[in-house]
C-alpha cells in the first residue's frame, strides 16, 4: 500500500474515532430517547465542548471528501511520489491535531492547523494535474 | 490521466476555491477572531457569506456523489465520449451553480443543480 493510501485509511479511522468521541457525550447530554428517536424536535443545546467536537467532526467530513478525491486522482494517474506522500502525512497529522485544538478552543491555532490540512490537499490535487 | 479524472481533479480544485471564498466572506462578516475561535456562539451567516456557505456545502455533497461515478468508469475502463460529455456537463453545471447562487438568481440555480444531478446519474448508468 502506498503512503497516500495508508494516510487515507488512517484518516477514515480517525473519522470513526471522531464520531465516537462526539457521540458518547452527545448521548449522555441529550439522552437516548432523543438520539435514538426520529429527532423531529430540535434537541436542547449541547455543552460547549460537545458542540466543538460536533463541528470538528462535520468539518472533517468535508476535508475527508476532498482528501479522498486527491489521493484517488494522484494514485490512479500514477503521479504519486515523495511530495504527495508528504502531503498525505501532513493532512493526517493536521486532522489529528485539529480535534484537540477545537475542543480546547485554541485560537488561532485551530485555523492554522485546518489550513495545513487544506493546503496539503490542494497541493496533492495540483501535483496530479501538473 | 484520462479526461474524466482530470475533470474530477478540476472540480476538486473548484470546491477548494469555493471554500476559500466562503472563508473570506465569513471573515468579512463576523471577523477573523470569531472565525478562528471555537465558534460556540457563532451568529448565522447572511447575504453573500450565507449564500457561499450553502453553495459550498451543496458543492461538497455533489463532489461526494460525483467522485465514485468517475472512479467506477475509470476502474472498469468504460471511458467513452458519453462519459466524457457527462463529466463535462457536470463540471459546467456545478461551476455555474455557485456563481448563480451568489448572484441569487432563483430557478436558474435549481435548474443547474438538476443538470449536475442528472449528469451524475447518467455517469452512474454508463458505469453499470
Amino acid at each position: 500500500m502506498t503512503p497516500e493510501l495508508t494516510a487515507l485509511a488512517l484518516a477514515g479511522i480517525l473519522q470513526a474515532v471522531q464520531l465516537t468521541v462526539f457521540a458518547v457525550p452527545a448521548n449522555r447530554e441529550l439522552g437516548p430517547d432523543w438520539t435514538a428517536g426520529p429527532r423531529d424536535t430540535p434537541h436542547r443545546p449541547l455543552s460547549p465542548v460537545t458542540g466543538r467536537l460536533q463541528r470538528a467532526m462535520n468539518n472533517h467530513f468535508e476535508g475527508l471528501i476532498l482528501f479522498t478525491l486527491a489521493v484517488t486522482v494522484v494514485t490512479l494517474s500514477g503521479k504519486a511520489g515523495a511530495f504527495t506522500a508528504a502531503c498525505g502525512w501532513v493532512y493526517l497529522g493536521a486532522r489529528i491535531l485539529y480535534v484537540p485544538a477545537y475542543a480546547l478552543g485554541l485560537a488561532p491555532w485551530r485555523s492554522v492547523i485546518w489550513a495545513a490540512g487544506f493546503f496539503a490537499t490542494l497541493a496533492m490535487l495540483v501535483a496530479a494535474l501538473l | 490521466m484520462s479526461s474524466e479524472l482530470t475533470i474530477l481533479a478540476l472540480y476538486g480544485l473548484w470546491v477548494i476555491l469555493v471554500i476559500l471564498a466562503q472563508v473570506l466572506a465569513a471573515a468579512g462578516q463576523v471577523g477573523l477572531p470569531a472565525l478562528a475561535g471555537p465558534r460556540d456562539d457563532m451568529p448565522p451567516l447572511t447575504g453573500t457569506a450565507g449564500r457561499l456557505d450553502r453553495a459550498q456545502k451543496n458543492s461538497v455533497v455533489a463532489l461526494a456523489l460525483f467522485a465514485p461515478a468517475v472512479l467506477l468508469v475509470e476502474a472498469r475502463g468504460l471511458s467513452s465520449a458519453s462519459t466524457l460529455l457527462a463529466a463535462q456537463l457536470f463540471l459546467a453545471a456545478r461551476v455555474l451553480y455557485v456563481v448563480v447562487y451568489v448572484i441569487g438568481t432563483p430557478w436558474l440555480r435549481t435548474l443547474l443543480w438538476v443538470a449536475g444531478a442528472l449528469a451524475t446519474a447518467w455517469l452512474y448508468l454508463l458505469a453499470i
